[in-house]
């Protein structure tokens, strides 16, 4: 219940905060958010930072230099949008890491199942693929070459789609094997 | 590809999610009449690839991401529904789990690349057949379709949202500089979907359908 009402909350902040227009009320709701944090502001600001930047920048830039006459106006734009992002994307680092997304979603148990499979391949993904990539550098005494590397991400990704297919097969069979098929409509 | 929290304006992310969940309500009422424990787990490694090609993202100075999707690759091997689902079910995990895309973008995306991209492919694979040179232009559609119509819903929040001074309150930019800015690079980034559509079926497609 308390990760369904997180999870309803933040939903419900984000909609606030796309409603709002005003870049002060915007940029003090990003410096509560992020302030709420207490001792962990500091890393919730530079994930926000990392994950925004770059789109932010993009757009930014691009806007400056199409608005070069009337920088004015364009400051206004941008200190609104990015105030914006900023808001939107530290609600999302602030108020997600609490929420267990799996019993949040518990009102569906398709898409609980759905998910608990795919994040479970994801996770297998990610440190295996970290596994692999560390085993060639120790097989190779000089850096890897371009031909080498693809060989190896083709070999790598075939094996991933077999290990995560068979993984996933042996939960299905498990979750099959305790009725969960049989109360379908 | 995917458009980050704070650039769709509530009049185009409201009546979005109102379309996607009624498309995301009947899926899951498909997906738990059809799907059976062999085809599960498929399904559960294809959302799991496509996750994982997107993580790897390079932005544009539109305002948005290039990266291959594996839209056609999916589309190819579960048919256009469960595309749509495990697309979504993707946007999902990165909004929610990763802060990457944005809840506000998320039926927008679910919409252009999961259903139309989706569509899109398993269009060209039903004039085309599962040939080779259909399943690469599969992947190729599957990946710039869906580039045109975001790079239209981007260059829309001008012209839906703007303040009493006439400055837009969301995504700055028209379809002047959206249309390019998104499409072009996804011209290129639709080959390597393609290439990955026909590698992908020569590896995971059924054997009695390959």
């Amino acid at each position: 219940m308390k990760d369904r009402l997180l999870l309803v909350s933040y939903l419900a902040a984000v909609v606030a905060g796309s409603v709002v227009h005003d870049a002060r009320l915007l940029a003090a709701g990003a410096a509560l958010v992020i302030a709420s944090a207490g001792a962990g502001a500091p890393r919730v600001l530079r994930r926000v930072v990392r994950a925004a930047l770059p789109f932010a920048l993009a757009v930014s830039l691009g806007y400056v230099v199409a608005a070069r006459a009337d920088l004015d106006a364009a400051g206004t734009v941008l200190l609104r949008l990015n105030a914006r992002v900023l808001l939107l994307v530290g609600l999302a680092f602030r108020i997600l890491p609490a929420v267990d997304l799996h019993r949040a979603l518990g009102f569906a148990p398709t898409l609980r199942f759905v998910l608990v499979l795919a994040t479970s391949q994801v996770l297998t993904f990610r440190r295996l693929f970290t596994d692999f990539r560390q085993a060639l550098d120790a097989r190779s005494p000089r850096r890897v070459g371009l031909v080498a590397a693809l060989r190896h991400g083709a070999a790598t990704a075939a094996w991933f789609a077999r290990r995560a297919e068979h993984d996933a097969t042996a939960m299905t069979e498990a979750l099959d094997a305790r009725g969960f098929f049989l109360d379908r409509d | 590809m995917h458009i980050p929290d704070g650039f769709i304006a509530p009049q185009v992310y409201g009546p979005a999610y109102g379309v996607a969940g009624v498309l995301w309500t009947v899926g899951l009422r498909r997906l738990r009449r059809e799907l059976d424990p062999v085809a599960v787990p498929r399904l559960a490694v294809a959302t799991a690839a496509a996750f994982a090609l997107m993580l790897v993202t390079v932005p544009l100075p539109g305002g948005t991401t290039v990266h291959v999707s594996g839209v056609g690759m999916i589309a190819a091997l579960f048919g256009a529904w469960n595309a749509f689902l495990a697309l979504s079910l993707v946007f999902l995990m990165q909004a929610l789990m990763f802060g990457d895309g944005g809840v506000t973008a998320l039926p927008v995306n679910a919409l252009a690349m999961g259903l139309a991209g989706s569509l899109a492919a398993v269009g060209v694979l039903h004039v085309l057949g599962r040939r080779t040179i259909g399943l690469f232009a599969a992947g190729w559609i599957g990946t710039v379709v869906p580039a045109a119509l975001v790079a239209l819903v981007l260059g829309l929040q001008p012209l839906v949202a703007k303040a009493a001074d006439g400055t837009p309150l969301f995504f700055p930019f028209g379809w002047s500089v959206t249309l390019p800015a998104v499409v072009v690079p996804h011209l290129l980034v639709g080959v390597a979907d393609g290439v990955l559509t026909v590698l992908a079926w020569r590896i995971l497609a059924p054997k009695e359908a390959a």
